[in-house]
C-alpha cells in the first residue's frame, strides 16, 4: 500500500487507510453479477433470510424449515438472499475547462475517482473508471480487487484534459457499452454548451444509481476579473467582450446559482443525488464527510 | 484650394476630437484576452443585463437616433454651403456701404439693429479677415458717395471709420458710388503697379434708384442686408393746396403704402403744429402682392384704401404733419410722417383812393396793414398804385387796372368786367331808396364772424349786373349788394353801395367785414403752400430775401433742424446754400428768412420705403452672397458642426461599444 501511496500523487498512504473503512452504498439492491459482499435481488445462499415458498419436488431438502412443518404438517422452503457484487462505474470529465482553477479542477477530479475507485475496489466491487469530453476517450474496463488500485491509479495519472465537453455524446456511449446495472458517478464541471440534460438522460434511467458530482474552482465560483476583458472559451475558443462590473459580476453569480440549482433539480428528480463543490474544500472532506452524508459512501 | 476660414478653432478641435476617437478606438482593440473554462455563463448574463437594462429599448434607438441627428447636421451643413468664403477680403478691398433711408429700418431679425449697424459689423468682420499685405478702402453712400477711408492696410482705423459712419434719410443712388470706387482703386499707387482688380464689397438692401446706367471695374459681391418679412407702413405721397374758390381752405392729399408682407390697417392722423386735428383710417394691401392677389383679397371683403385727404381752414402759417399710426412692428421711422409747411399770408400793401372817407380811412388803419396809403382819384391816375396789393376805390371808377392783384369797389364796379352796373348815359343807375339785406352767405370766410346784417340799410345801391361765375355775398331787397369775382389773376370785390349813406359803419359787421375781406384777399394772392423738399436737397437763399432778412447786419444764418443746429456765415454779397438736408423733419432759420422761415424734409419715396431687400445684385453686375442671413446664421451651422456632429458622433461610438459592455 506504501508503494502504491508512492506511485501515485493522487492518494497518500494515511488516506488510504481511511479508505479501508468504507464502502460504496447503493440505495437500490441491485442484481451482481459474481458472488460478492453485497445483497442481490436474486436468492441465493447467504446468511440471511428472505422469504418462504412451498416446497416442490426437487428443491434442495437442506432448506426445509422442520419447524413450520412440524407445526404445520407442510413443508416450506426457506428462501436466503443472494449476496453478489456491486457494479461501480466512475465517468471523470477531462475536458479542457477542466484544466482550469488553483486547485486545479482536473487534479481534484482525478483524486475524487482514485478514492472513489479505491473504495469500490477493495470492497470487492466491479470498477470501471471512463474518461469523457467529447466522448469516453478513455475506460479501464471492469477491475475487481484491491490487486487492480495500482492499474486504476496508472489509468488515472496519465488522464490530460483535452478537447470540448460533449456530455451527451459521452454519455451515450457509455450506456450504451456499459449494461450491467450498478452506481453510475458522473464527475463534472457539467459546463456543456449543448446542455446536461441530454447527456444525464443516459445515466439517470433506473439501470443506474446516479450520484452526480459538480466540482468548480473558486475562480468560476467567485471571478477575480477586472477591466475590460475579451474572455475566450478554453474549450472552442468562443469569445465574450466584457467589460467587469458589480452589475455583471453579481448577475454572473446569479447565472452560476441558477445553473447548479437547474442541475440538482434535474437528477434529483431522476432519482439521483448531485453534490456541489469547491476545489477549495479539502479532497478529504469531500470524501471523507460530504458523500458520506449524501449517502454514497457509508 | 478651399479656404479655411477658422483654421485655428478647427486645429483644435482636431487636436481633441481626432486623439480622443483613437483613443477609444484603440481601447477596444487592446480589449486583454483572458482564458475561462466557459463562456456559457458569461454569454448569459451579458445578454440578461442587456435584456433587463432600463432603456435597452431606447439605447437601440438612440444610436439610431444620434445617427440621424448626425445626418441631418451634415445635412444642414451641406444646403447652406456660402459661407464666409465669398467675404473674403482681397489684396486690394472696397467696402460699399449703404447709409440711406432705408439702412435705418429695424429688421425683426436683427434684434433691435438697423440695417446700417449690420452692415457695419459685417464690414468691420471682413477687414478684421485682412491679410497684412493688403489694404482696404471704405466709402459710405446714399444718393452722394463720400469716401470714409482711403485705401489703408490699418484695420483698426478701417473699424473705427466704419463705427463712425451716420445714417441719412437719403436715397439710394449706386452710379456714385461706383465712380468713386474706381476713381479709389486708380489712386492707390499698388493698384498702378499691378493688375490685380479690386474686391468690391457692396453692403446695402439693393434698393436703387439708378440701376440701369451702372459700371464697375472691381469684381462685386453684393451681400443683401435685410429680411423680406419686414413689416413697414409708409407715407409716399403728401401734396397739400389751397381751395381755388374758397383760399383760407387747405386740402391735404396724403397716400399711404404698405411694404411688409400682410395687410395692415392704420389710422391716418393729421396735426397742425403738434395739436391733433383729424384722423382719417386707411387700408393698406401689401405693396408685393399681384394683381390676383389683390383680387382674391378683395372677393374676401378686404378692400384696399391707401389715401386719404383732409381739409382745414389755416389762416395762419402753420405745420401740417401726416402720421400713420400703426407703429407695431414698422421698421422705418423716416416715413412714418411727412409735413407741409403753410406759410403764413402775406403781408399786404393796401392803397385807398378816394376823396375822403372818414369811415374807410378809420377801418383800414385799423387793419395793421403795411405801408396804407390814401391817395385821391386824379393822383391815383397819374401813376401810382401799380406796385399794391390791394386797392380800394372809393365811389371811384378807375380808368385801368393793374394786371394783378386784389380789389374792392364801394359805390362802383370795375371797369371792363362782365361784373358792371346798368348805366344811361355814361353814369351808373341805382336804386332810389333805401335797401336792406334779403340774405348773406353766412359761411363764406369774408362774412364769417358777422352775426346779422338785418340793420344794414343802404341808400341808392347800384343795379349790378352780375356773371353766372361770381359769387354773390349779400343780396339785398332789390338786388345782389356785395359781389366777389375773379378775372384771372385779379380779385374783385364790388360793394354795391356808397358807405356814406348807409347804416354799415356804424354796425359791428363793418369792420368784421373789413378785416375778414382784407384776410381773405391776403390769402388768394398765395395760392400755394410751400411744397416740400427731398432729403439730400440743398436750398439757395436768394440775395434779395437776406437783405429783406437784415441786409448787411445779418452776419450769419442758424440753421434749426431734427438733426440739430448748424451755423451759417452770411456773405455780404451772394447767397447762401442751405444743406444738403440729411434728415427729415421741419426745418427753422433763425433769424427768419421771408419766404423761407420754415420748411420740411420729406422721405416720401416709394423705392426708399420699400424695405424688400434685392435678391441679385443691382443691374447684374457683380456676384450675390447667397443667404441674406450672413455670416452669423452660417457660423452656427458650424457650430452645430462643431458642437453638436462631432460630440453626437462620439456618444454614437461610445453607446454602440457600450451594446456589448453590459
Amino acid at each position: 500500500m506504501t508503494q502504491l501511496a508512492e506511485k501515485s500523487s493522487l492518494l497518500d498512504s494515511s488516506f488510504m487507510a481511511r479508505l479501508d473503512q468504507l464502502d460504496v452504498l447503493s440505495r437500490k439492491i441491485l442484481a451482481g453479477k459474481l458472488k460478492g459482499e453485497r445483497r442481490s435481488k436474486q436468492r441465493g445462499q447467504s446468511v440471511e433470510f428472505a422469504d418462504y415458498r412451498n416446497y416442490v419436488v426437487g428443491d434442495d431438502l437442506r432448506f426445509i424449515d422442520w419447524s413450520i412443518y412440524a407445526r404445520l404438517d407442510k413443508l416450506f422452503l426457506k428462501l436466503f438472499l443472494e449476496e453478489e457484487d456491486l457494479a461501480m462505474y466512475v465517468l471523470v470529465d477531462v475536458s479542457k475547462s477542466c484544466d482550469y482553477g488553483n486547485p486545479h479542477k482536473a487534479t481534484y477530479l482525478k483524486r475524487v475517482a482514485a478514492a472513489l475507485g479505491y473504495i469500490g475496489l477493495v470492497n470487492y466491487n466491479r470498477v470501471t473508471v471512463a474518461a469523457m469530453s467529447d466522448s469516453i476517450v478513455a475506460e479501464t474496463g471492469a477491475l475487481r480487487g484491491r490487486r487492480r488500485v495500482a492499474g486504476m491509479l496508472d489509468f488515472l495519472n496519465k488522464l490530460e484534459p483535452a478537447g470540448p465537453s460533449h456530455l451527451a455524446m459521452a454519455c451515450k456511449r457509455f450506456a450504451l457499452g456499459h449494461r450491467q446495472k450498478g452506481v453510475c458517478i458522473v464527475l463534472s464541471d457539467f459546463f456543456d454548451k449543448g446542455g446536461y440534460e441530454a447527456g444525464l438522460r443516459y445515466v439517470a434511467s433506473g439501470k443506474y444509481d446516479l450520484f452526480c458530482v459538480q466540482v468548480l474552482s473558486p475562480q468560476e465560483i467567485d471571478p477575480d476579473l477586472q477591466g475590460d476583458l475579451k474572455l475566450k472559451d478554453m474549450e472552442d475558443a468562443d469569445t465574450a467582450e466584457v467589460s467587469i462590473t458589480q452589475p455583471l459580476i453579481k448577475q454572473y453569480k446569479a447565472n452560476l446559482n441558477a445553473y447548479c440549482l437547474a442541475l440538482k433539480d434535474y437528477v434529483t428528480r431522476r432519482g439521483g443525488t448531485y453534490l456541489f463543490t469547491s476545489t477549495a474544500v479539502p479532497f478529504e472532506t469531500l470524501v471523507l464527510n460530504y458523500l458520506r452524508e449524501r449517502g454514497l459512501l457509508g | 484650394m478651399p479656404n479655411l476660414l477658422n483654421p485655428i478653432p478647427a486645429m483644435i478641435a482636431a487636436g481633441i476630437v481626432v486623439p480622443a476617437l483613437l483613443l477609444l478606438y484603440f481601447l477596444k482593440l487592446r480589449r486583454r484576452e483572458f482564458d475561462v473554462p466557459s463562456t456559457l455563463l458569461w454569454k448569459k448574463a451579458i445578454q440578461d443585463l442587456q435584456v433587463n437594462a432600463p432603456f435597452q429599448r431606447l439605447r437601440r434607438n438612440l444610436l439610431l437616433l444620434m445617427q440621424l441627428l448626425l445626418l441631418l447636421a451634415l445635412l444642414l451643413a451641406f444646403a447652406r454651403p456660402v459661407s464666409r468664403v465669398a467675404r473674403r477680403a482681397g489684396k486690394l478691398t472696397v467696402v460699399l456701404i449703404d447709409r440711406s433711408a432705408s439702412m435705418s429700418a429695424r429688421d425683426p431679425d436683427l434684434k433691435g439693429r438697423s440695417r446700417l449697424d449690420e452692415a457695419k459689423r459685417r464690414a468691420k468682420d471682413l477687414v478684421s479677415g485682412l491679410s497684412t499685405d493688403a489694404a482696404a478702402t471704405v466709402i459710405a453712400f446714399d444718393d452722394s458717395a463720400e469716401t470714409v477711408q482711403p485705401f489703408t492696410a490699418d484695420v483698426g482705423l478701417l473699424k473705427r471709420k466704419i463705427d463712425a459712419i451716420e445714417p441719412t434719410d437719403r436715397r439710394t443712388r449706386l452710379k456714385l458710388a461706383y465712380q468713386l470706387a474706381d476713381a479709389q482703386t486708380k489712386f492707390d499707387p499698388d493698384q498702378l503697379r499691378s493688375n490685380i482688380k479690386p474686391e468690391v464689397h457692396l453692403f446695402s438692401d439693393g434698393r436703387a434708384l439708378d440701376t440701369d446706367d451702372l459700371s464697375l471695374v472691381g469684381n462685386l459681391t453684393f451681400e443683401p442686408i435685410g429680411s423680406n418679412q419686414t413689416a413697414n407702413l409708409a407715407v409716399v405721397g403728401l401734396s397739400a393746396k389751397r381751395n381755388y374758390e374758397r383760399p383760407t381752405q387747405v386740402q391735404v392729399f396724403a397716400r399711404l403704402a404698405n411694404f411688409g408682407p400682410e395687410v395692415k390697417r392704420t389710422d391716418v392722423q393729421m396735426s397742425v403744429d403738434g395739436q391733433v386735428r383729424s384722423v382719417a383710417a386707411a387700408t393698406l394691401l401689401p405693396d408685393r402682392w399681384t394683381e390676383a392677389e389683390r383680387q382674391a383679397s378683395e372677393q374676401a371683403g378686404v378692400f384696399a384704401r391707401d389715401s386719404v385727404e383732409f381739409t382745414l381752414d389755416l389762416t395762419q402759417s402753420a405745420v401740417i404733419m401726416v402720421e400713420q399710426m400703426n407703429k407695431d412692428g414698422d421698421a422705418l421711422a423716416a416715413d412714418d410722417s411727412a409735413l407741409v409747411v403753410v406759410p403764413p399770408p402775406k403781408t399786404l400793401s393796401v392803397l385807398l383812393v378816394t376823396d375822403g372817407n372818414y369811415f374807410l380811412e378809420r377801418a383800414v388803419g385799423s387793419l395793421s396793414l403795411k405801408d396804407p396809403a390814401t391817395v385821391t382819384p386824379a393822383k391815383y391816375e397819374a401813376g401810382l398804385g401799380t406796385t399794391y396789393d390791394l386797392i380800394l376805390f372809393d365811389r371811384y371808377q378807375p380808368k385801368a387796372l393793374p394786371q394783378v392783384g386784389s380789389f374792392i369797389y364801394f359805390g362802383t364796379v370795375p371797369p371792363g368786367l362782365k361784373l358792371s352796373a346798368e348805366q344811361r348815359d355814361g353814369k351808373m343807375l341805382a336804386d332810389v331808396g333805401v335797401a336792406g339785406v334779403l340774405d348773406w352767405q353766412r359761411d363764406h370766410p369774408i362774412l364769417r364772424g358777422v352775426s346779422s346784417l338785418s340793420k344794414l340799410y343802404v341808400s341808392d345801391p347800384l343795379r349790378l349786373i352780375v356773371p353766372s361765375d361770381a359769387e354773390v355775398l349779400i343780396d339785398g331787397t332789390t338786388g345782389p349788394l356785395v359781389v366777389l369775382y375773379r378775372d384771372g389773376t385779379r380779385t374783385h370785390l364790388v360793394v354795391g353801395f356808397d358807405l356814406l349813406p348807409s347804416t354799415w359803419p356804424l354796425i359791428v359787421s363793418f369792420p368784421v367785414f373789413m378785416y375778414n375781406s382784407v384776410q381773405y384777399l391776403a390769402v388768394g394772392s398765395e395760392m400755394n403752400v410751400r411744397q416740400s423738399f427731398e432729403p439730400g436737397a440743398t436750398l439757395r437763399l436768394p440775395r434779395t430775401a437776406l437783405e429783406r432778412a437784415g441786409g448787411a447786419d445779418l452776419k450769419q444764418l442758424r440753421l434749426i433742424g431734427p438733426a440739430g443746429t448748424t451755423v451759417h456765415p452770411v456773405p455780404a454779397i451772394g447767397e447762401v446754400a442751405l444743406g444738403p438736408f440729411d434728415r427729415v423733419g421741419t426745418y427753422k432759420l433763425d433769424p427768419p428768412v421771408p419766404s423761407y422761415e420754415q420748411f420740411a424734409v420729406n422721405l416720401l419715396d416709394a423705392n426708399e420705403s420699400n424695405l424688400l431687400p434685392q435678391t441679385s445684385a443691382p443691374a447684374g453686375i457683380g456676384q450675390t452672397l447667397i443667404g441674406t442671413g450672413g455670416q452669423s446664421r452660417l457660423e452656427l451651422w458650424w457650430w452645430l458642426i462643431a458642437v453638436g456632429g462631432l460630440p453626437l458622433l462620439l456618444i454614437e461610438w461610445w453607446v454602440y461599444t457600450r451594446r456589448v459592455h453590459l
